[in-house]
C-alpha cells in the first residue's frame, strides 16, 4: 500500500465532512486532502512550473464543481503527460446515463455513485480505498518524466 | 320558281330538238351540220338520232342541275340548323367560349363571354384581346393563342381574367381549328372559372402553413419542456439527493457517535429520520427513473430477459435482511426480446420486485417469468400468488403515485408500474395485469420484434 494522499474535489461542505469521517472509519482520515473547486484541483496536480506539485495515490471527482466543472478536470488531467495514468474516481449523486458515459469517454478510472444511506456510502468509500490503495497496481512512472 | 325555270328550260330544249330535226331534213343546212354529202337519207337520220340523244342528255343534265341545286340548299339549311344548335350547346354552358383569327381577331364568342365581358357578339368580331384588357393580360392570351397554334393540338393552362370582384382564375383549353388544306386559320378557347376553387386550395395552403407553423411551435414548447424536465430531473439527481445524503449521514453519525447521550426515545426518532430518507431516497430514485424512461433515447439491442431475470433475481435474494426466503421463483430459458437492454432491466426489476415484495406474506411463495404465444406476437408474463389484487382497481394501477395496497401492507412509491407502462410503450409495445385478491397477480408485456420499432415512435406521445 503507498502513502501517497488521496484527493477529493468536493464542494459541499457537508459531504466533504461525512466523506471525511467515512474515510477516518476506514483508517485513512490522515490520508485524504480536500479541495473545493475544479481550478484548485487543477492547481494542485498541474501545477505551473517550479511549483511542488501533488502526486496522489488516486482522485475522487465530483462533477458538479463551482469555477472548472469536474468532467473538464478530468479531460485536463489526461491531457497532460504527468497525469495521463492518474487513477481517477467519479464520484457523484448523478446517475444519468449522459454522466456516466461522458465520465467514462473522458478517461475516468471508475463511476461511483454515492449512495443516500451513510452506512452504505462509509462502506463503498472503504471498499473503493482497498481497492485502489491495496488491490491495483498502479502505472509505474515514466523513466522520461 | 324552281318548277317554272324547269318548264321553261325543257321548252327551250324541245324547240331546239324540233329545229335540229328540221334542218336535218334540208339538205344543205344537214350537209354542213353533217358535213356528208346530201344525196342519202341513212346519215341524215343517223344525226338525228345524235342530235337527239344530245339533246336528252341536255335534259338529263338540266334535271340532275335542277337536283343538285335543291340538295345544295338542303345542305346549307341543314348547316344553318346545325350551327344553331352548336351555338346553343356552346351558348348554354357556364364556360366561357371564344374563336379568334390566326391574327388574334375574334370571329364568335359564346353568350357567356358575352355575359362576363358586357360585350355583344356582334360586335365583337374584328377586335383583339390588345382592345379589350389590359396590356399585361391581352399579352398573355396571345402568348397561349400562339402556342396552341404551334403545338398543333389541345393544350391546356391557366389564365387570369378580369371580373366585377377582382381578378379570376381560368383553366383554359385551346386548339387550332385546321381548314381542309390542314393549315390553320382560328383558334378556339373554352375557358372554366376556377376562382372559387383556386381560393379553396389557397385557404387550404394557408391552413397548412398555419398548422405546419402551429406544430412548429408546439415542437418547440414541447422540446422546451423537455429540456426542462431533463433540467429538472438533473437536478433532482443532484441537488435534492445531496441534502438528504447530509441529513441521513448526519442522523447515522449521530447515532452511532452519540448514543450513548441520547434516551431511548431520542434514538428512536433518530431511527425514524433514518427510514424516512432511507424512503425518500427511493422515492427520488424512481421519479428519475420514470423521467429516464421518458426521457433517454432507446439503444435497441438483442436482449435475453431470461439472463437479466435472473440477475435481478439473485439481486433480490441478495438484499433480503433475513436470509433466505422460501420462494419458488422459475425463469424460462431464453427469453429473447429487442430493445433497450438497461431499460428492460428496469421493468423486470419492477415487476419481480413487485411480485418479491406481494408475496412476502404467502408461506409457499411463487414467481414465474415467462413467454405465450399471443396474437401472432410473443407475449412475455411475470405471474406470482402473492396478495394480488381487485380488478376493479385496474386503471389505478399503471398511473403515477396511485397505489392499490395501503403503504403499511407493502410498501413502495407507487412509481413502479407506471415507470414499467412508460418503457413499453416507449418500445411500441403493450403491458397489461390480471389478478385476484389474495390468489396473485399477473403482468403480461410485448415488445415489437426487430425492425418493427417504427411503432415506437408512434406510441411516443404515451410520454
Amino acid at each position: 500500500m503507498t502513502n501517497a494522499p488521496i484527493l477529493l474535489v468536493e464542494d459541499r461542505p457537508d459531504d466533504a465532512l461525512l466523506t471525511r469521517r467515512a474515510f477516518a472509519k476506514a483508517g485513512l482520515g490522515d490520508r485524504l486532502l480536500v479541495v473545493s473547486d475544479g481550478e484548485a484541483c487543477l492547481a494542485a496536480l498541474l501545477p505551473e512550473e517550479g511549483m511542488p506539485r501533488l502526486s496522489p495515490a488516486f482522485v475522487l471527482l465530483d462533477i458538479n464543481l463551482p469555477k472548472v466543472g469536474g468532467l473538464d478536470v478530468l479531460r485536463q488531467i489526461r491531457a497532460d503527460e504527468r497525469t495521463r495514468h492518474l487513477p481517477v474516481i467519479i464520484l457523484t449523486t448523478s446517475a444519468e446515463r449522459r454522466d456516466i458515459r461522458d465520465s467514462y469517454r473522458f478517461g475516468a478510472n471508475s463511476f461511483v455513485r454515492k449512495p443516500v444511506s451513510y452506512a452504505e456510502f462509509a462502506e463503498t468509500v472503504r471498499v473503493l480505498s482497498a481497492y485502489w490503495l491495496a488491490v491495483n497496481q498502479p502505472c509505474p512512472p515514466d523513466p522520461a518524466c | 320558281m324552281q318548277h317554272r325555270r324547269t318548264i321553261v328550260a325543257s321548252i327551250l330544249i324541245l324547240v331546239i330538238l324540233a329545229c335540229t330535226v328540221d334542218l336535218a331534213f334540208s339538205p344543205a343546212v344537214g350537209c354542213c351540220l353533217s358535213g356528208r354529202s346530201s344525196s342519202s337519207a341513212v346519215p341524215l337520220i343517223t344525226e338525228t338520232l345524235l342530235l337527239s340523244c344530245i339533246a336528252l342528255a341536255a335534259v338529263a343534265a338540266a334535271v340532275r342541275f335542277r337536283e343538285a341545286g335543291a340538295q345544295t340548299s338542303r345542305r346549307l339549311e341543314e348547316a344553318r340548323e346545325e350551327a344553331k344548335r352548336l351555338l346553343k350547346v356552346i351558348d348554354n354552358t357556364s364556360a366561357v367560349i371564344y374563336l379568334r383569327d390566326s391574327d388574334g381577331r375574334y370571329l364568335l364568342v359564346n353568350r357567356q363571354y358575352e355575359e362576363l365581358f358586357a360585350i355583344r357578339r356582334e360586335d365583337i368580331v374584328g377586335l383583339t384581346d390588345h382592345d379589350l384588357f389590359p396590356p399585361a393580360m391581352a399579352d398573355d392570351f396571345r402568348a397561349n393563342d400562339l402556342k396552341a397554334l404551334a403545338h398543333g393540338s389541345p393544350i391546356q393552362m391557366e389564365e387570369i381574367a378580369p371580373h366585377a370582384d377582382g381578378p379570376h382564375t381560368y383553366i383554359t383549353v385551346k386548339y387550332p381549328i385546321v381548314d381542309a388544306t390542314g393549315r390553320a386559320y382560328a383558334i378556339c378557347g373554352i375557358s372554366t372559372d376556377i376562382t372559387e376553387l383556386k381560393r379553396a386550395e389557397e385557404r387550404a395552403r394557408q391552413l397548412n402553413t398555419e398548422l405546419e407553423q402551429r406544430v412548429r411551435d408546439r415542437t418547440a414548447e414541447l422540446e422546451a419542456s423537455t429540456r426542462e424536465l431533463d433540467a429538472f430531473a438533473y437536478s433532482v439527481s443532484h441537488d435534492l439527493r445531496a441534502p438528504l445524503r447530509a441529513v441521513a449521514g448526519f442522523s447515522e453519525v449521530l447515532l452511532e457517535d452519540y448514543a450513548d447521550r441520547l434516551d431511548k426515545d431520542g434514538r428512536e426518532y433518530l431511527n425514524r429520520v433514518l427510514a424516512a430518507t432511507d424512503r425518500m431516497g427511493g422515492l427520488i430514485d424512481d421519479l428519475l427513473d420514470l423521467s429516464r424512461a421518458a426521457r433517454v433515447e432507446l439503444a435497441r439491442s438483442p436482449v435475453n430477459l431470461s439472463q437479466l431475470s435472473e440477475h435481478v433475481v439473485a439481486e433480490l435474494r441478495a438484499a433480503e435482511p433475513d436470509g433466505e426466503r422460501s420462494v419458488e421463483i422459475r425463469v424460462e430459458p431464453d427469453l429473447k426480446a429487442f430493445g433497450d437492454p438497461a431499460l428492460l432491466r428496469l421493468v423486470l426489476q419492477n415487476l419481480i420486485g413487485n411480485a418479491w415484495k406481494f408475496t412476502a406474506k404467502k408461506p409457499d411463495a411463487r414467481i414465474e417469468i415467462g413467454s405465450a404465444a399471443g396474437d401472432g406476437e410473443q407475449v412475455f408474463f411475470v405471474r406470482d400468488n402473492g396478495a394480488g389484487f381487485d380488478m376493479r382497481y385496474l386503471d389505478k394501477l399503471f398511473v403515477p403515485f396511485q397505489r392499490v395496497h395501503s403503504f403499511d401492507e407493502f410498501s413502495g412509491s407507487g412509481i413502479g408500474l407506471a415507470i414499467v407502462w412508460r418503457i413499453i410503450a416507449r418500445h411500441g409495445g403493450r403491458v397489461w395485469a390480471e389478478g385476484e385478491p389474495g390468489a396473485g397477480a399477473a403482468f403480461h408485456f410485448t415488445l415489437p420484434p426487430r425492425g418493427d420499432e417504427g411503432a415506437a415512435e408512434a406510441s411516443r406521445e404515451a410520454r
